[in-house]
């Protein structure tokens, strides 16, 4: 029953086996045209938006230094 | 080079959200989403503990590992941004983050939930500093007019830090040693007796 069922051919006459058979050839081909054309690599790129936005922006000023001396204990406050 | 970073003293925090407030105000986060939230662990039990958290600004952030379109970048502060631009609202980096940093402003898949929003250090994005675009996208860059997280900066009890990371790191130090730390510390056995201990 099973072994009908594979080489059963429908009305082209073509049978299911013979049929992926003759696709993949035809795919193969194909593959082996696109191989044969030099590809030229992209590398992929991480983000970079430049020094002037990647720049240091802290700075200790007068506020900052507040922020420490108010938040440590008395060594800090000398 | 100063290394910014975050400092949360649990032994001070109770759990006010003054900090969650401030930066949503601040940076007029959309409805829905914090950039940072307090969690408390045993929750009404003696020996609660709260401790306030966001972008942790990861040395080699795991969310900038996963973004498929590279749209993370660490400043020379040591602070973790991204571009809105860019970003595609896959939701890639939220599921990496240890922190549930990222957050998006409405919910549905991919590109539907809207571009992803975080924690900046205050200190806004790519565009250029202090201009509208920035704040729209980004919120405020505090530091850019010389000053730390508004968090930090206006948390009641002092329990949360910000800034240098050798700096915030030596006042907690100080910290332990003058009062103790967990059931050591000052006022604990007043507010627990003795049967506790952490």
């Amino acid at each position: 029953m099973r072994h009908e069922d594979e080489t059963r051919k429908d009305d082209t006459g073509i049978g299911r086996r013979q049929f992926f058979r003759t696709l993949g050839g035809g795919t193969a081909a194909a593959a082996a045209a696109v191989a044969a054309v030099p590809l030229t690599p992209t590398e992929a790129q991480a983000y970079d938006p430049g020094n002037t936005e990647t720049r240091s922006r802290y700075r200790e000023t007068d506020h900052v230094k507040a922020f420490y001396r108010t938040n440590g204990y008395e060594t800090l406050k000398k | 080079m100063a290394r910014m970073k975050f400092l949360c003293d649990a032994d001070r925090c109770i759990e006010c959200n003054a900090c969650v407030t401030a930066c949503k105000n601040e940076h007029e986060v959309p409805w829905g989403i914090n950039r940072r939230r307090v969690i408390t662990l045993n929750d009404g039990k003696p020996g609660e503990r709260s401790v306030s958290m966001a972008c942790m600004h990861c040395t080699d952030a795991p969310c900038a590992a996963v973004c498929p379109v590279n749209c993370f970048y660490t400043t020379a502060d040591a602070v973790v941004l991204h571009s809105k631009d860019l970003c595609i609202g896959c939701g890639y980096c939220f599921y990496a983050c240890p922190f549930g940093a990222p957050q998006y402003p409405r919910v549905g898949n991919f590109g539907s939930r809207g571009k992803m929003d975080k924690c900046t250090y205050c200190s806004g994005g790519p565009e250029v500093d202090l201009s509208v675009a920035e704040y729209e996208k980004y919120g405020s860059n505090r530091l850019a007019e010389g000053k730390l997280p508004l968090c930090a900066e206006m948390c009641s009890t002092k329990s949360l830090l910000a800034g240098d990371g050798e700096m915030i790191a030596q006042i907690y130090k100080e910290r332990v040693i003058k009062r103790g730390y967990g059931s050591g510390a000052w006022g604990w056995k007043t507010a627990y007796r003795e049967t506790i201990a952490i």
